[in-house]
């Protein structure tokens, strides 16, 4: 395996980090990324939902909902009252 | 992050069904061999083995206080060993294998508020949502419209004297959490302006891309406000179903005045006789009237009377409409026919009359 | 206790009338929890300005999970700070929604100890909905849910709670074991119903019948509706027994079979079988005269959803029969398949149904393996515009 899956969710938290406040990723966009990245044999989808795993489980990510599910940085939400 | 204090338990699932089956539910699971209806609210079902279970069903207002839910356990232990269930439709049934149960459990069920019935060809509980009770974005009410429709069809429940199963089904918007598209009567939340948008809240809580490709009829685009991204709607575009506001919080369509209810009709699940279908628009527009909603409840007391007079036997409301075409179910219900019943979004055509026959 | 002093005139008219009153289970709950008293006061200013006071929190819930807590806060906290925070939990339900006393206790001791004592029993897809609660209670309450063998439910774009109508646990009509099948799917599939990996939601629904007491064909994406091969197993004693009870066999019966595949000629009752079309007709009519054949098993239909955003959608046949034996090895390979097309190609709020009317049911059935039967449509194509593959 060219990548590890820790690497990998690495990465993937480099793109959210990225991202954050332009654009939301989902599941699917983010392993779809890591495919593109290093090619379909490369890395499978069970990686990728493992790496996702990893910063979920670590709470460095939590999942978010607006209309669908993504993954983001933890933040305090708009909606939420003190 | 903090260290986990314990080790978390996760991913397992729900309790397997089987430790909370009757013991002759589970004797003859499988060897059921037909069932009768005793009376209102109250089934027997036989097995192969002889065996008789009998089931005693009560409307609920699906909300429920655990209160309740305990006053609910106590009736199960006090008359049929502590086992019960609840129905698609939000009623709960009581399981006995002792007959002679069944009349002081109905009793003792009528005094705490609960009445017998919903079986066979009564009017079932209606299966609903949350509404202002607990929704972001209902366009109207959902247990108080409930409450009053079943107050005035409280017969109906209670007994069954109607041609057919008669389902109602209540969504407080068209995201449908009810699901209420295939009901006999459907009774359906809806908007009637476009989102006002909130432009300082709008970039700090949407991404303006996800937001302008939410629209199914792309009325919303880009568009610069002091200066910064923002969106503006394209008001005629707009057909009020609120999926940008699902996406982004700050394209409200809440209107006191203008938010109001719909009712369909002749929708159906079931594949008996006729094939399932959709419920179609009789009418299109009844305002939010709290707290007794006297608008719809004379609506649909209306539309299940004419039905409960004109339909054969077996036939379902749509099957009865069908059969004696909507120019007759309009004039029967006294509902006027406008605009807004012929459809204009995709496959509308597939609901224009493509032929010539027509009743006189 | 102030709050008790708030008055309710609006909610109260509630309280009238026959039918059990959800304005009386509140208030009956304000004695487990106060946050009652101002869920009563914001639903009375909504009865008074006619809209909701509600906003959608989308971050809550418990760690690990991506679905199963919905997050909701009052619009107005100043005035309503007991509902400031007022999060919905989903409990995934026994399959067939059965329970003992001793079940519905400990969940409803639990609930008071973490959230306002108010339910539904149960939601729309299937779950017991707990209904109000604090961020800070989430992870103990589900703490304790686990510990007492229940999980949450799914929400967001998870698998969500798959159910099942009583099936063969109370219904001679089962085609197959509707709540096994609801169970292990839910098993199977703990990961994807609670960590979000979909493009938007996917419903399982698991209906016996064709008489579909669980909506499936309108309400899942996934619908697997009990059918049978054979013929319809007949007791002509019994049916001729209705008729001397006074059932009009030819009315009642006949004159309503959709295909007309029945005869009565007074004495016996003829079913060609073949012409049959299993709408369950005559059986719901004679239940003890008439029953389901011996070969059982299910069509499996695919697509049904509510309006948002494309449209409302009925479930449409993919495999016309499976044998019951077979369901769950076929559901899952279909799944499998199903599901990788759809991460692949569907996007945010999509639903699988609304990707296959985007990209063609020929395509979609492409992709996933499977051949193209006439049970597929009501008719074929009357349009001309073919898209012929250039290999062919």
């Amino acid at each position: 395996m060219a990548v590890t899956v820790e690497q990998m969710a690495e990465e993937m938290y480099e793109m959210i980090k990225e991202a954050m406040g332009k654009k939301s990723f989902k599941a699917t966009d983010l392993t779809k990324a890591m495919i593109a990245k290093y090619g379909e044999g490369e890395v499978s989808k069970d990686d990728c939902k493992h790496a996702i795993r990893i910063l979920i489980d670590s709470g460095r990510c939590v999942y978010s909902y607006f209309g669908g599910s993504f993954i983001t940085l933890p933040h305090k939400e708009g909606a939420a009252n003190e | 992050m903090a260290a986990e204090p314990v080790k978390r338990i996760t991913d397992i699932g729900p309790p397997h069904y089987e430790k909370f089956l009757h013991p002759m539910v589970k004797k003859n699971y499988g060897m059921w061999k037909y069932h009768e209806s005793l009376a209102p609210g109250v089934l027997c079902h036989v097995a192969e083995s002889g065996d008789k279970l009998f089931t005693v069903r009560a409307g609920s207002p699906r909300l429920l206080s655990t209160a309740t839910i305990r006053m609910f356990a106590d009736l199960a232990e006090k008359y049929c060993g502590g086992y019960l269930r609840f129905t698609s439709r939000n009623n709960v049934e009581f399981l006995l294998d002792n007959q002679a149960n069944i009349e002081p459990l109905k009793k003792d069920l009528q005094a705490a508020g609960f009445p017998v019935g919903g079986t066979n060809n009564a009017i079932s509980n209606i299966v609903h949502t949350q509404g202002w009770v607990h929704c972001h974005s209902s366009a109207t009410d959902a247990s108080g419209i409930v409450k009053c429709v079943m107050d005035a069809l409280y017969d109906r429940f209670t007994h069954e004297n109607l041609p057919a199963k008669l389902r109602i089904a209540l969504a407080c918007c068209l995201n449908m959490c009810g699901a209420v598209h295939c009901s006999d009567i459907s009774i359906l939340g809806v908007h009637r302006r476009p989102p006002q948008i909130n432009k300082d809240l709008l970039p700090k809580v949407c991404e303006i891309p996800t937001l302008i490709s939410s629209c199914p009829t792309g009325a919303i685009r880009s568009a610069t406000y002091e200066g910064k991204p923002s969106v503006e709607v394209v008001e005629e575009q707009c057909m009020y179903c609120a999926n940008c506001y699902t996406v982004c919080p700050a394209m409200p369509l809440n209107d006191p005045e203008n938010d109001g209810i719909s009712i369909w009709v002749g929708g159906k699940v079931s594949n008996a006789r006729s094939a399932p279908k959709f419920s179609k628009l009789a009418i299109p527009f009844i305002p939010n009237e709290p707290p007794r909603w006297p608008g719809v409840v004379d609506a649909v007391v209306n539309i299940v009377e004419v039905y409960a007079k004109h339909a054969h036997k077996y036939e379902r409301m749509g099957d009865w409409i069908e059969r004696i075409g909507w120019p007759r179910f309009f004039e029967l219900t006294g509902i006027p026919f406008t605009r807004y019943h012929i459809d204009d979004f995709r496959f509308a055509g597939t609901t224009f009359a493509r032929s010539t026959h027509i009743r006189f | 206790m102030a709050d008790e002093t708030k008055k309710t005139p609006k909610l109260d008219e509630l309280e009238k009338g026959p039918w059990p009153s959800f304005v009386k289970e509140i208030k009956q709950a304000r004695k487990v929890n106060t946050m009652c008293d101002d869920l009563l006061g914001q639903l009375e200013t909504s009865y008074e300005e006619k809209k909701g006071h509600w906003k959608h929190g989308g971050i809550v819930g418990v760690m690990g999970y991506g679905g199963g807590v919905i997050g909701r806060y009052s619009d107005m906290p100043e005035k309503f700070p007991k509902v400031a925070h007022f999060h919905t939990m989903r409990v995934n339900q026994p399959a067939g929604w059965f329970y003992t006393s001793k079940a519905l206790r400990t969940l409803c001791d639990i609930w008071d100890r973490h959230g306002s004592g108010l339910t539904n029993m149960h939601g729309s897809t299937g779950d017991i909905v707990f209904l109000g609660t604090k961020t800070d209670e989430l992870e103990p309450c589900f703490a304790e849910l686990t510990k007492e063998g229940f999980d949450l439910g799914g929400s967001g774009s998870v698998m969500r709670t798959p159910s099942a109508c009583v099936g063969q646990a109370r219904c001679e009509w089962a085609c197959y074991d509707t709540m096994k099948l609801c169970y292990d799917l839910t098993q199977t599939y703990q990961d994807e119903l609670h960590r979000p990996a979909f493009p938007y939601k996917f419903k399982f629904k698991c209906a016996g019948c064709p008489n579909d007491c669980v909506a499936s064909i309108a309400r899942s994406d996934m619908s697997i509706i009990g059918t049978w091969k054979d013929s319809i197993q007949q007791d002509d004693a019994a049916v001729a027994e209705y008729a001397k009870k006074g059932m009009d066999i030819q009315k009642d019966v006949c004159d309503n079979c959709p295909t007309k595949c029945m005869s009565w000629d007074g004495k016996k009752l003829t079913i060609e079988n073949h012409e049959c079309v299993r709408c369950m007709h005559c059986i719901n009519v004679m239940p003890k005269a008439l029953r389901p054949g011996k070969e059982r098993g299910a069509t499996i239909l695919i697509g049904a959803k509510a309006p948002i955003i494309q449209g409302a959608m009925l479930s449409s046949v993919l495999i016309p029969f499976v044998p019951a034996a077979e369901l769950l090895d076929t559901i899952k390979e279909l799944t499998s398949r199903i599901w990788d097309f759809w991460s692949e190609y569907g996007k945010n709020r999509e639903r699988i149904g609304e990707l296959i009317q985007r990209v063609g049911m020929a395509n979609f059935l492409d992709a996933i393996g499977l051949d193209p039967v006439p049970e597929m449509v009501s008719a074929p194509r009357d349009n001309p515009y073919i898209y012929f593959k250039k290999e062919e």
